[in-house]
């Protein structure tokens, strides 16, 4: 088991993105008095404060006005934003291939193509469900795709 | 997924009818490509996904594009599966239960109608998630606290709806249902208690109705659909205290339910209490492999080497008093004193109020998150996961019986053991966590051998689930047998006398209308 400690230790450190074990930092930490002392020496890092999303307005989503950036935001971001479900999780494969823990962030990577962020989203991988085109449309998602998509 | 046609329904038919379908709502909300069904498929399928494989699905936005929708439906036989945003993970996600039906997913039905922080309510439409109406309440700065469940992913009504359930005062979801709007299998348009009279203002507020009150008749049903809904929410407390008690054993939640719910009744504590297994807090803090390398359940002493490494308890109990702070403080000490009496120890204190920050997992506050869900990867690969959750009343003798039967079965079956019990009232929803990899075969097998033995000894021992995943619905409903399952047949007789040809979700909880009648007992786990 001293490896996983090892491998748990290390991405503890590593990042606030990676703090899941929100009753430990609970349990240590009275809000109001963190508020004023700051969080106790030694112990994780606070977790972050709810991410909120971009907000897209009514207009026709076969259509979409707003930014690739807008759009990642609104509809992947309740798991890919700081701190998120999707985040944690490929923050913690990031760290175990040797890459820092920002790359466990989308808007970080410059490895994702296009053509693989329309994939995973309409095919889904490991713990990421396949995405309806009632989630995301065709437009909405070539969009996204294109902000991610810095790799080559 | 290739396409799975409907019972009795011709290709031709099917063509003719996704044409309509098309035409109501637009060609590009109709969506029966391959990739669309597996999108809509339940991707935690304890099976074959095509098991419970839709023919595709269609997404209207307005509800006169519903009551078109309902309109084709009945003219071609084309059974629908209604989603409101097709969440509902370890319950059958999107997938309907009848395979070929076309799911109608209410997704773009996502309008706050009304939002008012005087009375406490929303006015919702089914498409509405807990995270879009927890984004709405901060950018209007409202003194509001929602009542979230563990994944705030997914619709706020379609969770109340399935008798979902939250860790506030208003944890039990559906009974902060008030007031529908429903289009009926027929395409009628009816509203449910103050709302059948035109242009009534306490629709949303008063629970009843002039003469029977219908309103969770269309709760975990299939006799309409809830085009929106008048939901209460909880006034923003003053202060709330978190009180945590880490549980030594494994057998002391027989006191701890036998404290807790004096305290519940009494109105001392008003929240639905959560009470998770160490499990629950392991599951975030790396996957099963690096704490236990081979396939068996981890045994007892590894379990009791965890709790000491990681400082666990058996059971964490994070009670949370909403409220002004004098009432607080003083609801706090008859809490710590009924608590001291099985517990040295004090519990660790952490206060909240007005105006301090949340953090992204303050689910007892009202905060939204998909983290919960992490879980799944405890187990690695395609993980996914299924609740067995019987219904026990709140007392240390019925918590301790069901635990004890199904840790033996559990570990009969060598899987892990991970339960937690919610305190809701006079009862406990408990949930024994069943987690899988999808791509391991035999992993299922198991799962499904262990879930069936699961329902049958709660019902032998006089105990039900108030909620199942779609191969058991059958089953389940079995289960419930009083004088002949007259229960099940009356509600056969009501959904054969609102929806004829039967093509609202049929076999949704168990109930079959007359024209798929056919259907029942098949595309089971």
């Amino acid at each position: 088991m001293s490896r996983a400690r090892t491998l748990l230790g290390a991405v503890a450190l590593a990042t606030l993105a990676l703090s899941l074990s929100a009753c430990e930092v609970k349990n240590k930490t009275d809000n109001a008095a963190a508020n004023q002392a700051g969080p106790p020496a030694g112990g994780p890092p606070p977790l972050p404060p709810y991410q909120m999303r971009a907000q897209i307005g009514d207009g026709d989503r076969l259509k979409p006005s707003a930014t690739g950036e807008a759009l990642f935001s609104n509809h992947c971001g309740a798991c890919h934003l700081a701190a998120g479900m999707g985040t944690n999780l490929i923050t913690a494969q990031q760290v175990a291939a040797g890459q820092p823990p920002e790359k466990g962030l989308l808007v970080n990577r410059d490895d994702l193509t296009a053509d693989y962020v329309k994939a995973v989203v309409r095919n889904g991988k490991l713990a990421m469900p396949r995405q309806t085109r009632v989630d995301i449309t065709d437009a909405e998602l070539d969009k996204v795709a294109a902000f991610l998509g810095k790799g080559k | 997924m290739k396409l799975t046609l409907p019972p009795g329904l011709s290709p031709q038919n099917f063509d003719a009818a996704v044409k309509a379908l098309q035409g109501a709502v637009g060609a590009d909300w109709v969506m029966t490509t391959d990739q669309d069904r597996d999108a809509y498929a339940d991707i935690y399928a304890p099976g074959p996904e095509t098991l419970w494989g839709s023919s595709g699905a269609v997404a209207p936005q307005s509800v006169e594009e519903i009551q078109a929708v309902v309109k084709i439906a009945n003219q071609y036989k084309l059974p629908l599966w209604t989603v409101a945003r097709g969440k509902n993970l370890g319950y059958g996600t999107a997938a309907p239960r009848m395979p070929g039906c076309m799911v109608l997913d209410l997704g773009r039905m996502n309008k706050i109608h009304e939002l008012d922080a005087t009375l406490g309510y929303a006015v919702l439409e089914p498409g509405v998630g807990f995270i879009d109406l927890y984004e709405e309440i901060q950018r209007r700065k409202l003194p509001l606290m929602m009542s979230v469940p563990g994944n705030g992913w997914g619709s706020v009504l379609g969770n109340a709806l399935d008798h979902g359930i939250g860790y506030t005062p208003y944890g039990l979801h559906a009974t902060k249902l008030c007031g529908m709007e429903v289009v009926l299998g027929t395409g009628d348009l009816v509203r449910t208690g103050l709302g059948a009279m035109e242009k009534n203002h306490a629709w949303n507020l008063f629970p009843f109705g002039y003469g029977p009150t219908w309103d969770l008749m269309f709760s975990q049903s299939n006799l309409g659909i809830v085009t929106k809904a008048g939901l209460w929410i909880m006034p923003e407390p003053e202060t709330s205290l978190e009180l945590v008690f880490d549980i030594p054993n494994a057998e002391d939640i027989g006191w701890v339910v036998d404290t807790l719910t004096p305290l519940k009744l009494r109105g001392v504590v008003d929240q639905s209490i959560f009470i998770p297994s160490w499990l629950g807090k392991m599951v975030i803090k790396g996957q099963r492999k690096d704490f236990w390398d081979k396939p068996s359940a981890i045994p007892d002493w590894r379990v009791a080497e965890l709790l000491k490494e990681h400082k666990l308890g058996y059971w964490q109990v994070a009670l949370r008093l909403y409220g002004d702070e004098n009432i607080v403080k003083a609801q706090a000490e008859v809490v710590k004193a009924a608590f001291k009496k099985n517990l040295a120890i004090p519990p660790i204190e952490n206060w909240w109020r007005q105006g301090d920050p949340t953090h992204v997992m303050d689910t007892t506050l009202g905060v939204p998150s998909a983290i919960p869900l992490q879980m799944g990867d405890w187990v690695g690969g395609r993980s996914a996961h299924m609740g067995f959750s019987p219904v026990v009343p709140a007392t240390g003798a019925h918590v301790l019986g069901q635990m004890k039967r199904s840790r033996k079965i559990i570990s009969d079956h060598d899987v892990d053991f991970y339960a937690s019990f919610t305190i809701g009232g006079r009862f406990c929803n408990n949930v024994n966590m069943l987690m899988y990899d999808r791509d391991k075969p035999e992993q299922i097998e198991t799962m499904k051998k262990l879930f069936d033995a699961l329902i049958v000894d709660a019902k032998a021992s006089g105990y039900g689930e108030y909620r199942t995943h779609l191969g058991w619905m059958d089953g389940v409903m079995d289960t419930y047998d009083f004088n002949d399952h007259a229960f099940r047949k009356m509600n056969e007789k009501v959904k054969d006398a609102l929806d004829p040809n039967g093509i609202l979700s049929p076999g949704k909880q168990g109930i079959w209308p007359t024209a798929y009648a056919g259907q029942r007992g098949k595309a089971l786990a």
